[in-house]
């Protein structure tokens, strides 16, 4: 009998969880592409970017002006048949890598991708060592 | 030999220590709102806005070549601009530096009304009625100034309210000492 209460409680908390993910979307239907494949790299694009005035969230999920200004524009990159990278060499050029979400792989990002390798290396080693002792 | 083992003992506390340290310092001083630009010691991105009082007229960098001026984004219905303007005004009469503005996704007459109201620092004003030049130039939001040396280049960006205080300890210096550069 407790774990069927437990296992209410768990799926109403999880409920909410998904309930609460996401107020505000884009319209999709405000931006029409002849092409699925565009459409779909659209999203993708607007997933990946930072919202810069409202940082934690992305272009896609964020109704700020400067959001919708930047959503028309890269709606008009993907129409003039930009590749990605072209986007976001546009995008960075004019906001800096931090608009990227996920930060390319760069010098200035060495630190940042390859530190947790390291860590998790190093802490390896020590256990290793620790249980041979 | 029982002090390196002590040592060892207290590591993972340093490290622990170098971390909140770390952290710490992101906490209280760190200033996500203003990045840097990255248009910093670059050229203003070409532009070209008709003026907001003669449509006719042109407003593109060229403008900038040969002064060490101001370029400031603002809006009439930019309420931190109101702030402002007594000190852009003041900037121009007695620290005689030409402010540029760019009318940041404004109706031109309702520009024109806050410019009457408020007083017009500008030596000229560019309308960009869709926002396209503030992307161009990585504005965040209004007001946001930059600093424009001889050769047109984008010196300093400050983002938020210019007021006595920031002009006194960051943007005046900055410009007294492309003053003393020779011409």
């Amino acid at each position: 009998m407790l774990s069927h209460t437990r296992l209410l409680s768990f799926l109403i908390t999880l409920a909410f969880f998904f309930l609460s993910a996401s107020v505000f979307a884009y319209n999709q239907s405000e931006y029409q592409f002849a092409s699925n494949n565009d459409a779909s790299r659209f999203d993708n694009i607007l997933n990946e970017t930072r919202c810069i005035v409202c940082q934690n969230q992305t272009l896609a999920d964020s109704d700020a002006p400067l959001a919708n200004d930047l959503r028309d524009k890269i709606y008009h990159l993907v129409l003039e048949n930009k590749s990605d990278a072209e986007i976001n060499d546009f995008l960075t050029s004019r906001y800096g890598e931090f608009i990227l979400l996920r930060p390319r792989l760069q010098t200035s990002t060495m630190t940042l991708w390859f530190f947790p390798f390291f860590a998790l290396l190093t802490a390896f080693v020590f256990l290793i060592r620790l249980k041979h002792k | 030999m029982l002090d390196l083992q002590r040592l060892k003992l207290f590591l993972p506390f340093l490290f622990l220590l170098a971390l909140f340290g770390l952290l710490g310092r992101e906490l209280f001083y760190a200033t996500p709102n203003e990045p840097p630009s990255v248009l910093i010691g670059e050229a203003v991105p070409h532009f070209q806005l008709p003026s907001l009082f003669s449509p006719s007229i042109l407003f593109t960098p060229k403008t900038f070549h040969g002064q060490i001026s101001l370029l400031n984004v603002w809006a009439s219905w930019c309420y931190a601009c109101q702030v402002e303007a007594p000190m852009l005004m003041k900037i121009k009469d007695q620290y005689h530096i030409p402010v540029y503005g760019i009318a940041y996704k404004d109706k031109a007459e309702d520009a024109k009304q806050w410019l009457q109201a408020h007083g017009n620092p500008y030596a000229l004003i560019g309308s960009d009625l869709k926002g396209d030049v503030a992307i161009d130039l990585g504005v965040y939001g209004t007001p946001e100034t930059f600093v424009i040396d001889r050769q047109g280049k984008i010196i300093y960006r400050h983002i938020g309210v210019l007021d006595q205080k920031a002009w006194d300890d960051v943007l005046h210096p900055l410009i007294q000492q492309l003053q003393k550069e020779k011409l």
